[in-house]
Formats: structure tokens, sequence, C-alpha cells
């Protein structure tokens, strides 16, 4: 698999603040990389230095071989976009804003493009202005798809969509993979980028800190339960099982709070030895995973490498 | 001072109390800093009176000839630009919050919306008379170095009439605020009220019998008040009906806020109820390039600023032929009002001599719609607008220009039709002018908006939107204050020359200026050429 995207030592600071420091990584063409960070990370910034609205201080992007800054017209060609705050004009109606954008694109398939907002199921005749949330994300998502572009950058591009358009979009973004479209996508959902990417790049605090397969994900995927017994139970009885990070006592020992990294096989055997009330297991936000993973990490950034 | 909602509010208008305050005291006081060179001569002095009688539909001339009389009636048009901060503020005050979303939150605290707004009101109010304050100091300060007649007492109940009107002008401006989705439309209807609200006041100083008309806006109330002239005093009524006035307005709005809706509108328009659409507006011309898009979004605005240059265009025609009359006369008594008439740049022999005084001000206001859409511009980049643009393959030059060419078309479309109203204005009172030297000065405006724009667009390569309207709007009023009042203060030439008014010269007397008018060009292009260079090499704010 060529790379389409090649990112190298990419560099930029606001002024005295940090934006992202020398980050380096290669997306293959036809592939969906996840491009996994908390907040403030430098995620947007990287996106941002790809998409020529800001220009690196030093390092490098391309895409297809063109140079992201000298070449951006070219590849803006071969680009849809969503951004991470995306802002359209408020007193335009949806359907003005994707004719417009088609236009500004030019040889946008109508056809393709009205399948696209019946998929969506978008009214185009409200103003952007009147539009919720989730539909203002639709009217984005649908002008990046539109034109079916060879590469797709979307920034965080689920939030504000109900499950039934995130199935949605999972859908689209699959068949864009399908079709051998290269789709980059940001997020700090971890499930997000489990469902539909291949390879994965971390960022923390502006330098990248992994990047891998999505399997290598299990490394740091850390999720907790919480199981309510009928009596108390032994807190010893779950530390030692295979996965067990940590083991919490709560309610005088009628409950435990388990954290685990890896298979949960274990310890739900364990649990069946006793009568359980209650079961809730919930996914720590990515912040969480980096806080505990890599509270005790230099974060070093990894070589220019191909995974 | 993030204890109360009221002290928050006030923070964030201690800029506006002191930039405004100071800028418009100072204004004040290097008027009376002119009243010596002004009254030079007693010849000048009985020109000054002269003139003051043929401009009376500007503001009235009462006892010119004292240093408080010349500089109230100097002052008297200032009013359109000492309301501009409270008209943007009161649009600002609770529609702009609604506009950034930061309104939900507000009001997420355990607060009522009714004490939301009534603080924030409050805060407005103390700014107006903090800024009311300033000016009536700054007022003293120079009334003193000229004359020991001004009280201090006189100079703080002038600036506590300005702030007066500015309160109404707020109160409206919240008012009207409630009714509108935007706040941008809002300060856009307001900013017309105002104007019809100067106009409306204007009238029965020009046609007789007509009080009663002029007692419909509230400027006629303000005006009402002259402390600064000796022996006229504050006028206590109108000063308390201006507080009522803006008291009514200011507690109806509070009032329909508290109703309504968080970011919806006090009056619903009934909606046509239609199943959810799938089509695209394929026909919509507007939305076929960067140029027509840019060309849609001013269309309204472009509507409005051209109703209003060219009714001004069209008035100042008008009363050309009504002051015609009275210069006829005072000419044959004056010498001196011949020179003072070089104010336009011209002699005082003809119609267009006349005319040509009230014309300087139509570079104003094309410039004054220029900086307006330059607001815009930064604004938008501001607000994100060009991220998705800026992902198509739209060179940012061409995005750039596409925008600067709509304001260029709006800016020939505005002139143009100035020179149809004044056209016609001139058959209609019978007034003869010269139509090729109209068609001069009516399109020979063009350049100097430009010139504005492009300017607020170099501006926007560095600055944050308030930041560049803020300096651009300092920029046209020190130039207004060069060629209006540095003749006056004697400034040398090489200062008069900084500002563009100078290059305007005086089209309907000789025609183009071509080399005055390409120094206007050629600054406009220089200052373009640089804004273009530092758009396509900038970070794009996020």
């Amino acid at each position: 698999m060529s790379s389409i995207i090649q990112v190298e030592n990419l560099t930029k600071r606001y002024g005295g603040k940090r934006g992202i420091d020398q980050v380096s990584f290669e997306v293959g063409e036809g592939e969906v990389f996840g491009f996994l960070g908390p907040n403030g990370a430098g995620k947007t910034t990287t996106i941002r230095l790809i998409m020529a609205l800001l220009r690196a201080d030093s390092g490098s992007a391309r895409i297809a071989g063109l140079d992201c800054w000298e070449k951006t017209i070219e590849i803006k060609r071969l680009i849809g976009y969503v951004p991470g705050e995306p802002s359209l004009d408020r007193n335009l109606t949806g359907g003005q804003i994707l004719e417009y954008f088609a236009n500004l694109r030019g040889g946008v398939d109508r056809a393709y493009l009205k399948k696209l907002i019946e998929r969506m199921d978008l009214d185009t005749s409200r103003k952007f202005r009147q539009y919720s949330t989730g539909n203002k994300r639709k009217v984005v998502l649908i002008q990046a798809f539109m034109h079916r572009p060879r590469v797709l950058i979307l920034d965080e591009p689920t939030s504000g969509l109900d499950p039934l358009n995130q199935q949605e979009f999972d859908g689209m973004v699959k068949e864009a993979r399908d079709e051998g479209r290269t789709v980059f996508l940001s997020s700090h959902v971890l499930s997000e980028v489990e469902k539909t990417c291949t390879r994965v790049g971390i960022i923390r605090e502006g330098r990248l800190v992994k990047l891998g397969g999505i399997h290598e994900l299990m490394d740091i995927k850390r999720y907790e339960i919480t199981i309510a017994f009928a009596r108390p139970v032994p807190a010893d009885a779950f530390a030692k099982l295979e996965g067990v990070v940590e083991v919490e006592p709560l309610s005088n020992g009628s409950a435990v709070r388990i954290a685990i990294q890896g298979a949960a096989d274990a310890v739900i055997k364990e649990a069946a030895q006793y009568p359980v009330v209650s079961l809730t297991s919930y996914e720590p936000s990515l912040e969480d995973i980096f806080l505990r993973y890599y509270e005790r990490d230099d974060t070093a950034p990894i070589p220019f490498a191909r995974v | 001072m993030f204890r109360s909602i009221y002290l928050k509010s006030l923070r964030d208008y201690r800029v506006p109390i002191l930039g405004w305050g100071l800028g418009l005291g100072a204004l004040m006081a290097v008027i009376f800093a002119a009243v010596p060179s002004v009254f030079a001569t007693p010849a000048a002095k009985a020109a000054v009176v002269s003139i003051g009688a043929s401009y009376a539909w500007i503001a009235e001339p009462i006892k010119i000839d004292t240093p408080g009389g010349y500089a109230t009636w100097k002052y008297g048009i200032t009013i359109l630009v000492v309301v501009i901060w409270p008209l943007l503020a009161g649009t600002g005050m609770l529609r702009g919050e609604e506009d950034r979303g930061s309104m939900d939150v507000l009001l997420s605290l355990p607060r009522g919306r009714l004490r939301v707004a009534l603080e924030k009101l409050a805060a407005m109010w103390t700014a107006l008379l903090a800024m009311g304050l300033v000016i009536g100091l700054l007022t003293f300060a120079g009334a003193a170095k000229v004359s020991s007649d001004l009280s201090l007492g006189a100079s703080v109940a002038f600036g506590l009439n300005l702030a007066l009107i500015c309160a109404v002008f707020l109160s409206i401006a919240l008012l009207v605020s409630q009714f509108t989705q935007e706040r941008r439309t809002a300060s856009g209807v307001t900013a017309g009220i105002l104007l019809v609200a100067i106009v409306v006041d204007m009238v029965h100083r020009v046609v007789p019998n007509t009080v009663w008309l002029s007692q419909l806006s509230p400027v006629y109330y303000y005006n009402l008040s002259k402390p600064l002239v000796p022996g006229y005093g504050a006028n206590l009524g109108a000063m308390l009906f201006l507080l009522a006035l803006s008291g009514l307005f200011g507690a109806a709005a509070v009032w329909l806020f508290a109703r309504r809706d968080v970011g919806g509108v006090s009056l619903h328009l009934p909606e046509r109820s239609s199943q959810p659409a799938r089509a695209l507006p394929r026909a919509d011309w507007s939305l076929r390039s960067v140029y027509t898009r840019s060309l849609g979004m001013i269309a309204t605005s472009t509507l409005w600023w051209t109703l209003a240059i060219a009714g001004f265009a069209a008035w100042f025609v008008i009363i050309a032929e009504q002051t015609e009359a009275q210069l006829k006369s005072l000419l044959q008594s004056s010498a001196a009002l011949g020179d003072f008439l070089k104010l336009g740049g011209s002699d005082s022999a003809t119609n267009a001599s006349i005319l040509s005084a009230f014309f300087i001000f139509m570079p104003v206001l094309l410039m004054a719609f220029a900086v307006t859409q330059a607001n815009r511009w930064s604004a938008d980049e501001e607000d994100g607008l060009l991220e998705i643009v800026l992902s198509t393959p739209q060179p940012r030059l061409r995005l750039l220009l596409g925008r600067f060419a709509a304001i260029g078309t709006a800016t020939i479309f505005i002139s143009v039709l100035t020179l149809i109203a004044t056209t016609v204005a001139s058959a209609a009172t019978g007034l003869s002018l010269d139509y090729g030297n109209l068609a001069a000065a009516s399109l020979s405006i063009i350049p100097f908006g430009l010139l504005v724009a492009a300017i607020g667009y170099l501006f926007a390569g560095w600055l944050r939107a308030a930041v560049d309207t803020g300096l651009l709007s300092f920029l046209l009023v020190i130039w207004v204050f060069i060629s209006f009042i540095g003749p006056g203060l004697s400034l040398p030439d090489a200062t008069q020359k900084l500002s563009p008014f100078y290059y305007y010269g005086s089209p309907l007397l000789h025609g183009v200026q071509v080399a005055d008018l390409l120094v206007i060009v050629a600054v406009g292009a220089v200052a373009l050429a640089l804004a273009s260079a530092r758009f396509a090499r900038k970070d794009i704010s996020a």
C-alpha cells in the first residue's frame, strides 16, 4: 500500500504556546487512519496544517506527493474536509450551502449529492441557523463526501450526531474505504476509532506518542466494571485475575469497581461465584486513559516509520 | 469585577467608555482650541455667523459668535458618530450574546432573566453616564482655555445630555433586537432609525411650520438643551423626556426578552408549513462563485446604504437651492464668507459651489459603508466561515479579491444611484447643474470607498474584527477632523494632504481631478496588494 499522506517532523507553535512538535506519520492509500488524542493535544493543529489553513514552522506535509502548502489547490481537488468546529453562513439554507460548495468544487455529481441528502435525511429547505447541532453536522458531512474525494480529512466528524446517523456515517466511511479512498479521522472517542479504523496515531501534548495497528490499542485500552452483589464479597478474589489492573471495594464490600485491561472473561467467571445484583461497565475517556497510561511515561516521539 | 453580571458587563465596557469618552471629549476640546483662530478678526467672526445661518439645516446656530455657541453648533452633526457605539452595544447586549451562544450559559445560572437583562442594562447606562462625564470634563478643560464664562456644571450638563440621547438609541437598539433573528440586522435597522431621526429633526430648520414633525424625533429634544450656549442652558423638561423615553424603550425590551424564546424573536411571522425538502437551488445566481456569493451577502446592506447615501445627496440638492437664496444676500455683506466656503473646495459663485460644500460628505458616507464591509471580512474569518471555503480548490487570492470585487460593485451601484437621485432632484427643484460635473462628483467617490475597504482588509491580516473596525473608524474620524476642523486650526498643507478628502477636491466645479484621484487609487491598490500578500500566507483563524 503506497502512502498518500506523508507528514514529516511537522512543527507549529502559536507564539510562545505549544502547537505540535516534530509530528511524523504516513497514511497508506485506501486506509482508514484514526488520529486520537485528548482535547488540546494537537489533532486540529495537525489537520489544519495539512489543510494549509496554518503554515508550519518546520517540517512538511504532503498528500499524493504534493506539498500541502505549495500545491494547496491541486491537493484540495482531492480532499473532502470536515472541520472540528464547522461554521457556515447562518442565513443560507442547507440546500443553498451544498449548491454553493458544489459550484466552488466543480464537477459534483448532483444525483449522488441528492442521494447523500436522502441518506442523511436532511431537510435542505431550512436555514442553517434553524438546524439542530446534528443537522448542521450533516450539512458539513455531505459537503465533504459529495465529490467522492480521494482523501477524506475528518476532524471529530460525529460530534452532535445521533446514534442512527452515526451508524450511517460509519457506513459511509466503510464504503469510502471499500472504494479505495483514504479516510483520516480524528477523534477523542476510542470506540469510534475502533469501529472504523485500521491504523491509529495517538497524539498528546503536541507530540505523537503512539503509532500502530488498531489491535495495539488493546495495550492501552482500559475499562471499568462495577459489580453490585447481594452480600459482601472479598475484593482480593478479583485482584489477582488476568487483566485486572485495579480493584476498589464499595458499599462495605457489597460492590466492587474493577479496572480491566484486555479481556474481562476471568472477572465475569469469578463474579459468577457470587449472587450478582447488577453489573455496569463503562469506557473511560481518552483523557483518563492517557492520564493513567502515560503518567509515568516519558512520551518520547516515535521515529518516523511506517508500522 | 466578576462578582455580578452588572460589574462584569461594566468591565466589558471599560475600553469603549474611555475610548469614546476621551475621543469625543478631545474633539470638543479641539473645537474650543480652534476658536481663537476662527474668531481672529471681526470679519471672520461675522463670516462664521453668516455661514452658521446657511448651515442651520445641520445644526441650529445660536449665539455662534461665542465660544460655547460655536462649539455647540460645530459639534452638532457629530451626533451621528456619538450614537454609533451605544447603538452597537444595544444590539449586542442580549442579541449579541444569543448569537454567540453565551446567553444559554448565562441563563443557566440561578438568576431570573429579568434580573440578567436589568443588570446588563444598568451597566450600559452607567457606562454611558461615565462616558458623558468624561466628555463633559474634557469640554470644560477645552473651554477653560478660551472662555471663563463656561462653568463646570454647564460642561457636565452637556455631557449628560449626550449620554441621554445615547441612552435613547441604545434602548431603541435593544428593543429592535428583540424582533430580529440576528444582531447585525438589528444594528442596520437601528442605524436606519437614527438616520431618519436626524433628518426628521432637520426638517423644521429647513421647511417652515414643521416643528410638529421634528418633535417626533428624539434628536429634537436633544437639541433643545444647549448648556454651553450662554443664557440658553439645559432644557430640564427635554432631558427628563429623553430619560423617560430611554426608560420606556429599555423596559419594553427587557419585558419582551423575559417572555420570548432565547435565540427566538418576539414577533413570529406565520411560516409556510411545508414538507421536508431535498431539492437543491440550481438556479440561484448568487451561489455560482465566491464573487456572486459575496455580492449576495452584501446585497441587503448595500440597498439600505444606497437609500441613505442617495437620499442624502438628493436632500443636499434640495437644500442647496434654499441655501443659494440666503447666500446671495449674505455674500454682498461679507467678503470673508467666500474664504470660508473653501472648506468644500470651491468658490461661491454658482449652484455647484453651494452643493460642493455639502458634497464633501459623500465620500465620508461611502467610506463609512466600506468600514462596515471591511468589518464583515475580518469577522467572517474570526467566525470560522472561511475554513470550509478554503477546503475547496479556490485560491486564497480569489477569495479575497472576489469579496473585494463585490464591495467594488456595491460602491459603483451606490454611486450610480446617487447620481440618478441627484439628477432627478435637480430636475425636480429646477436647480441648474453641470451634469458632467455632477457625474464626476458622484462617481469619483468610488475610489474613496475602495481605499477604506482595502485598508480594512490590510488591517484584517493581523487584527481581530473589533480592533480592525475600531482602528478603521478612528482613521476615518481623524481624516474628517483633518479636513473639516484642520483648516480652522491652520494645519499645515502637508498634514491636510494626509486626509483622502483633500484629494476629492471640488468635482462639482472642476470635474474629475485625475491626478488627485490617482493618488487615492494608488494608495488603495498598494493596500490591497499588501492585504493580498498577507492573506495568501497567514494562518487562518480557527
